[in-house]
């Protein structure tokens, strides 16, 4: 027996001598997926499009706070911190920055490494779109952002100037459409593809019709490169999303649609005052496509006949629950499959005010005008579009009372004062005027495009905000102007302090929200 | 059932035809006088007598029986009985020096060789209050050993830290330790400002009746034979084993009421206006002020427990089966467990074999345990209930159906993502946590001579557990998922553990000798299973079916693997002693952590050193002096990281694609370093009825794991660095005295003194803080510079002359732009104590435990205010205003509306520094009256009346600043919306036979 135990423990003793071996399996969770494991199906480098196309998008503070309120799209009937937030001009979240950075420049980078060894010229074509496409919606907030010298370690990263930035999208831009046309016939994108199952070609006309939204964005700052790329958009042989069917979608790979979320599941979001005045004015018959009537009769005596209430942006607000009653966004919503991101009906609108511009497109400023709201009509399944391009002067935007505060409290009187119809002895000011109000209420849950419209041209005439919060901590807006963009994010400030200094240099104002960007250039419209 | 009734049976009958006899005598001192109150015990039952003022004694006693004579201040003697009558003994002066403790590993030594601080704690102590989870019962008994009780009911979790919070990163948990072998004690879920439950612990499945003994180590210092996992103290409990003798049986059976001691206070007395949430109407109204009183129902414990034990010279056995069931003091809250334990040991071979086996079997059943936390916790729809609604007929139709979808949802007043129907909460949305567990340990000791000893053991400590919860659809929209949502994990912890030790003891001239040799081996697997989240984007396919095949999509069926890690060791121990006078302890330990693979840093090695001098043996002392001894020791513990940080690979998200890993390889990885120091001192004097054990330490954790965020540019989101420093130091201080000692009155009492100061030297230059618990309000962080536990909230703006500025505009009182720190969670020092009389059969029992400074926060007070549910509120609404000492636009102002006041400066943004309150208190934590007498078979027969966390002697803070949110290191000593603190009174019957 005794022989026995020390057998035992010279057993036991030799188990542990020489077997560490295990040890690195042992420390690898068997539930994740090993980039070896990737390989199979060009996972390695496909599975990084859902999640890249899934973050084109933010969520509540990201959009909803931010330029859903500044364009007057959406209202908040909650307080947030006490009342005093973005939406009264007083910064309390940016974080669309992390975002772009986290979930679409470093999967960028990866997946460019990993393609460019393969020579995989449509991935690395396709993620650099996606690069271009969420990163000229990021300079939309910030105006400077990293992007060239994005990776480098060093202890202070550079910014590129908007200018720099706009250059390498276009040269991008060239490259992505060259080793796209050359690639019609790649299979490879379908797996990962929920937009356009896969198909180049229908790739290639957004990177045409970003070419043609970037063009415009420089339309003031820069006539000349502006002309010349937006007609090489136009002219492009992959052609522009010209129609529904062009559409492009993003799947909302969360299983929800994020706004019905923010609406329904917080009771955070309503419709705005601005839209509540716009449809009912024009009586829109795509008002209820985007909205649900309001759920208490009494809250619109001023419009009997038009049952919708909406809030308004920048609002005095005193409990989340004196709104809540107030029109939501239309439940159906909340099964909706996908998020607009770029429609026929922006690309119509862009080549109307491209047409006024002098610019060579293929049809009439009118004609692409109408056009432009023929197809948001037909996007969204709505009747009656030929009537509705006729309402003249007696169909203006309503003036806007809020039943829940009192006296002139959060009221205001519309300045829109452009009907709808066409009438080609307008100038061109009115014109665009027409023009951009059309494409502001085609542009429902995709709004950055026309918060920059808005900044660039000041169409449509938007109330301004009731509450103005803003002062000196993130800089001052005067009552009768708007937010002209978000300010550097705090990590950046903390961490990146000497690259954040050169950027403010670049944008050319101080890095606060009055301070306008290099497109915004604040002179007139037309020369 | 029936075999334990059998069993039952069989034992009762045997001991009954035991034969008695009475047995009588006089116990004297060496010169002659008769001693009283000598303790006369039946050895391995707890009948006895005491000796009277002649030192005579009787007592009526089985043949076979061993007496134990026992005398404060003399060395006990045990009699064998033998057929005598009388039985005439001389006791010897002088403290017991052979006093054997258990040290890590189970190892026995003796208690005077010992190089660091060490203190046990009985196991009829721990059962005096029949708390569920026995680590309740030590708060107050040892020194340096900080208990925070859940909130969460019967069967939550406990917070233990010996000596600080030792690590930036997580829990400084120390180990638990059953009979020498680890054993996992790992916690489920915790509650956080936002909502959440408890699960309970591993301690929680323990029966406390199993329990001999507890000793806590409470340094690293007593722990490096335990290694890494030793490094924040060790706890050992040892478990009752079968006695030689005749069998006992002992049934314990006893019952207890809990109710609630502190609640908010609440007005009734102003309603809401205009339909708003909050109650903020100036105009007083009649209103119902008893629902939330009727809300909550008398907590009830039952508590019974039989064992039944015996043996021989050879084989010994104990047997036990314990039963729990309760209910807590919010409806629908129920707890139930049971426990089987059953421990033998045999030797053979000529006495030189012992075999050994213990096996503990535990069954426990949870059901909705009390939330804490702003989400889908009853209490918040209740206290903010607006005061002019009619909260009954949300009581009784607390759902609603929705006719569109024939379906049922919550019927409450508001949307709102802080608030439910607190009726709705309790019966719609079911949660279970149900453990099964099993604990099985083998013990093979062989002596191979006098001196050398080998010893295998083996254990295997298994656990499946469940927690669930359905909840219903139409529930709070900003949780539930129209559908309804499924929440479910199902998984395994699994720990297996073995060693092998050699043993050897020797004698050389005035030279002693003990070397221990060893190797262990342990593997844990823990939450190796599969699971669903369930919340509002997580829902179901149809409405309110609950399983797998109703997930849609993008509801992911996860496996999950939480943490696997093997660790081995080879460690030896020698302990040198010099006549008995001075020992020299030196240990060493070398681990392999797989952990670290791949950084070339998986092998570590860490030393300890320790001395003793008995004063009182190399000195001559006077008198007074019975026993004196310092010592010191000296240890470096390392500890592994976290599983899976080296090498971390990608996930498969919900929508089926991957999430790359953002989280840079660390490859550099070291193990964390704690370096220990402690010095100590006991002194015992007038025949060991008064005594002092004194303790200074210092405690140095280095080469902290701490995760960063990356540079936006570089690629990552996340890496991991070594880094940081944190000292802990403090003094322990424990005194006993004996007043009174007489043969029918007799008084122990003892004092445990405490205090522990927490630094965090240094961090990591990029990261400014680490988060402990925040809302909008306040934030629990820690900085380098200050302490764990350290709060911040933002404070009132005040000009020169320390009057609160308010806002130009509009009255309202202004906050700082940033948040202040207000003080630290922990208590500047803590004392226990603990007393204990004997009037003949009458015994008392009482503890009295204070805790002094340091400061407690409530979110839950700042958020009645904001919502003007508060009494505070109501009394300022009736003296119409807010008496302040302010200052507006430079003109003093001594009165401010409340509701503009309330609201400015509670809910979640306000200003926190009205929340913070000093966080001393001192209550009656115990109290229990017995009576014990002997009956049957003239075994003891004990009643007691029993009440724990009766009331308190001081108390500032409108919560029990003890109670604890959660019991991992966040969100202590904060309360938003914890369950109330309660008190516990009933009564016990334990009999023996």
């Amino acid at each position: 027996m005794k022989k026995i135990t020390i057998l035992k423990y010279l057993c036991v003793l030799s188990l542990f001598v020489g077997c560490t071996e295990n040890f690195d399996e042992i420390n690898v969770n068997p539930y994740q997926i090993s980039d070896e494991s990737l390989r199979q199906d060009n996972n390695h480098v496909g599975a990084y499009f859902p999640t890249m196309l899934n973050n084109i998008f933010g969520d509540q503070i990201e959009h909803n706070l931010a330029n859903e309120s500044f364009t007057r799209h959406l209202g908040t009937p909650t307080p947030f911190v006490g009342g005093v937030n973005n939406t009264t001009y007083y910064i309390r979240w940016n974080t669309y920055w992390n975002r772009v950075y986290g979930q679409i420049m470093a999967p960028v980078r990866q997946v460019l490494e990993i393609a460019e060894a393969e020579n995989n010229e449509v991935f690395a074509a396709w993620a650099k779109l996606l690069r271009v496409l969420s990163t000229s919606r990021l300079s939309a907030y910030h105006g400077p952002i990293i992007y060239s010298n994005y990776g480098s370690t060093d202890k202070t990263i550079l910014y590129d100037s908007e200018q720099t930035l706009y250059n390498t999208w276009f040269a991008e831009l060239d490259e992505i459409v060259d080793a796209l046309t050359r690639n019609q016939d790649f299979g490879g994108m379908s797996n990962f593809d929920d937009s356009f199952q896969g198909d180049v070609g229908a790739w290639i006309k957004l990177a045409n019709s970003i070419r043609l939204q970037l063009a415009m964005r420089l339309s003031k700052v820069d006539p000349a490169l502006a002309k010349t790329q937006g007609e090489k958009a136009i002219s492009d042989a992959g052609g522009l999303i010209s129609a529904v069917d062009d559409n492009f979608y993003i799947k909302n790979y969360d299983g929800f649609f994020r706004p019905a979320r923010i609406c329904f599941g917080w009771g955070d979001t309503r419709m705005s005052a601005t839209m509540e005045s716009v449809l009912g004015g024009y009586e829109d018959p795509r008002v209820s496509k985007y909205f649900d009537p309001a759920t208490d009769n009494t809250l619109y005596p001023d419009h009997p006949d038009f049952p919708y209430k909406g809030i308004r942006n920048g609002a005095e607000l005193v409990a989340k629950d004196d709104r809540l009653a107030y029109s939501t966004i239309a439940s159906a919503f909340q099964t909706w499959p996908a998020r607009r991101c770029f429609t026929s009906s922006e690309t119509h609108f862009l080549l109307a005010e491209a047409a006024l511009r002098g610019w060579n497109t293929p049809m009439s400023a009118q004609e692409h005008y109408e056009t432009g709201v023929r197809e948001s009509f037909a996007e969204w399944g709505a009747g009656g579009v030929d009537a509705y391009l006729q309402k003249d002067e007696s169909y203006l935007p309503l003036n806007y009372d809020d039943p829940k505060a009192s006296g002139d409290v959060n009221d205001f009187v519309s300045r829109i004062e452009v009907p709808v119809r066409w009438d080609e002895a307008d100038d061109n000011e009115v014109k665009l005027e027409k023009i951009m109000t059309q494409k502001w209420i085609a542009a429902v849950h995709n709004t950055i495009e026309i918060w920059v419209d808005h900044r660039r041209t000041g169409y449509p005439k938007l109330p301004y905000n009731y509450k103005n919060d803003s002062n000196a901590d993130w800089g001052v807006i005067p009552d009768d102007d708007f937010l002209r963009r978000m300010p550097f994010v705090n990590g950046e400030r903390n961490n990146n302090p000497d690259g954040v200094a050169d950027a403010t240099q670049k944008l050319g104002g101080p890095d606060e929200i009055g301070t306008r960007l290099w497109w915004d250039t604040g002179g007139p419209n037309f020369p | 059932m029936k075999l334990l009734l059998t069993i039952l049976t069989v034992l009762c009958l045997s001991t009954g035809i035991m034969a008695q006899r009475t047995v009588s005598g006089t116990v004297t001192s060496t010169d002659g006088d008769p001693l009283i109150g000598v303790n006369v015990l039946v050895k391995g039952t707890t009948s006895g007598t005491v000796t009277d003022l002649d030192g005579k004694y009787t007592v009526n006693v089985p043949d076979q029986a061993v007496l134990e004579f026992s005398y404060t201040g003399y060395t006990s003697q045990e009699v064998a009985v033998a057929g005598q009558s009388v039985v005439d003994i001389t006791l010897e002066e002088g403290i017991a020096l052979g006093e054997v403790v258990v040290t890590a590993l189970g190892i026995e030594r003796e208690k005077s060789s010992l190089t660091y601080a060490q203190q046990s704690v009985d196991g009829t102590e721990l059962l005096e209050a029949r708390d569920i989870n026995f680590l309740n019962s030590l708060s107050g008994k040892a020194a340096g050993v900080e208990i925070r009780k859940s909130s969460s009911g019967p069967g939550g979790s406990t917070r233990v830290v010996l000596r600080g919070d030792k690590s930036l990163n997580g829990n400084s948990d120390p180990l638990f330790v059953i009979d020498g072998i680890p054993m996992a004690n790992n916690r489920s879920g915790q509650p956080g400002m936002w909502g959440g439950f408890d699960g309970g612990d591993g301690m929680s499945q323990i029966n406390p009746d199993d329990i001999e003994s507890i000793t806590i180590l409470r340094g690293s210092n007593a722990a490096a034979l335990y290694g890494s996992q030793g490094a924040n103290g060790v706890v050992l409990i040892t478990t009752k084993e079968g006695k030689e003798g005749p069998a006992k049986v002992s049934v314990s059976t006893g019952i207890t009421f809990e109710n609630i001691m502190l609640k908010p206070s609440l007005q009734f007395k102003y309603g809401s206006e205009g339909g708003t949430k909050e109650s903020w109407s100036s105009t007083p109204g009649n209103y119902d002020s008893g629902y939330v009183d009727d809300f909550f129902q008398t907590g009830l414990n039952q508590i019974n427990s039989v064992s039944i034990s015996g043996g021989t010279a050879r084989t010994k056995a104990y047997f036990s089966f314990g039963n729990v069931n309760a209910r807590g003091i919010t409806p629908q809250n129920t707890y139930n467990r049971y426990n089987v334990t059953f421990k033998q040991s045999t030797k053979m071979l000529n006495d030189k074999l012992t075999i050994g086996s213990n096996v503990l079997l535990t069954n426990e059943l949870g059901r909705n345990r009390p939330a804490a936390g702003y989400y889908l916790n009853p209490l918040t729809g209740l206290y903010f209930f607006p005061r002019d609604r009619d909260f009954q007929s949300f009581r009784d139709n607390y759902s609603v159906l929705d006719p569109d979808r024939n379906v049922v949802g919550q019927n409450w007043f508001v949307i709102d993502h802080h608030q439910s129907n607190p009726y709705w909460l309790l019966n719609e949305q079911p949660r279970t946590d149900q453990t099964n567990r099993m604990i099985g340990s083998v013990t093979l000791d062989y002596q191979i001579s006098d001196k050398l000893t080998v010893s295998a053991r083996g254990n295997y400590d298994f656990a499946s557990k469940l927690r669930e919860q359905r909840f219903t659809s139409g529930g709070n929209t900003t949780n539930v998922h129209p559908n309804g949502s499924w929440d479910y994990h199902k998984f395994t912890d699994e720990l297996i553990y073995t060693d092998a030790l050699l043993n050897y003891n020797d004698n050389f001239g005035d030279f002693s000798l003990g070397l221990i040799a060893g190797t262990s081996y342990q593997k844990s697997v823990y939450g190796l299973g599969v699971s669903v989240d369930g919340d509002a984007n997580n829902g179901l396919l149809y409405p309110n079916e609950f399983y797998f095949q109703n997930l849609p999509t993008n509801v992911q069926v996860q496996s999950t693997l939480s943490s696997r890690l093997i660790k081995q060791a080879v460690f030896a121990n020698a302990t040198i002693g010099f006549k008995d006078m001075l020992f020299v302890d030196f240990s060493g330990r070398n681990d392999w952590a797989s952990s670290l693979a791949g950084t070339g840093n998986e092998s570590y090695f860490y030393p300890s050193v320790g001395a003793t001098a008995i004063l009182s043996k190399i000195f001559t002392m006077p008198e007074a002096i019975t026993f004196a001894k310092v010592r010191y020791s000296s240890t470096r513990v390392g500890n592994e990281v976290p599983y899976n940080v080296v090498n971390p690979q990608n996930t498969i998200n919900a929508a089926g694609s991957v999430n790359r890993n953002t989280q840079q390889p660390f490859e550099n990885l070291k193990p964390e370093i704690i370096t220990s120091n402690e010095i100590g001192t006991n002194w015992r004097f007038f025949d060991d009825r008064f005594g002092v054990d004194f303790t200074y330490y210092n405690t140095v954790s280095t080469d902290q794991f701490i995760n960063l965020p990356a540079p936006s540019g570089s690629g990552y989101t996340r890496y991991y660095v070594n880094a940081g420093k944190i000292i802990n130091k403090g003094i322990e201080m424990v005194v006993d005295v004996t007043p009174i000692y007489t043969p029918k009155v007799l008084w122990t009492t003892s004092f445990n003194f405490w205090t522990n100061d927490n630094e965090v030297v240094e961090m990591h230059p990029d990261l400014a803080s680490i988060s402990t618990g925040e809302s909008e309000g306040f934030g629990s962080r820690f900085e380098a510079g200050g302490s764990i536990g350290d709060i911040f909230v933002y404070k009132f703006q005040r000009d020169a002359q320390g009057r609160i500025i308010l806002d130009g505009n509009d009255g309202r009182p202004l906050k700082t732009a940033m948040q202040e720190l207000a003080g630290n969670l922990n208590p500047d020092w803590s004392l226990g104590w603990n007393n204990n009389f004997k009037f003949g059969k009458l015994g008392v029992n009482f503890i009295v435990n204070g805790k002094f400074g340091g400061v407690a926060f409530s979110q839950t007070e700042s958020m009645l205010d904001g919502a003007g549910v508060s009494q505070r509120t109501a009394d300022a609404r009736d003296a119409g205003g807010v008496s302040v000492n302010a200052v507006q636009n430079d003109v003093a102002v001594s009165s401010v509306d409340p509701e503009l006041w309330f609201r400015a400066i509670g809910d979640r943004n306000g200003i926190g520094e009205p929340y913070v309150y000093d966080r001393t208190n001192v209550r009656l934590t115990q109290f229990s009256l017995s009576y014990q007498t002997n009956l049957f078979n003239n075994s003891p027969t004990t009643f007691s009346l029993v009440g724990q966390n009766l009331f308190f002697l001081y108390l500032e803070a409108p919560f029990d600043p003890e109670l604890a949110m959660s019991t991992n290191r966040n969100a202590t000593s904060l309360d938003n919306f914890n369950t109330p603190a309660t008190r516990t009174i009933g009564f016990n019957i334990n009999v023996n036979f």
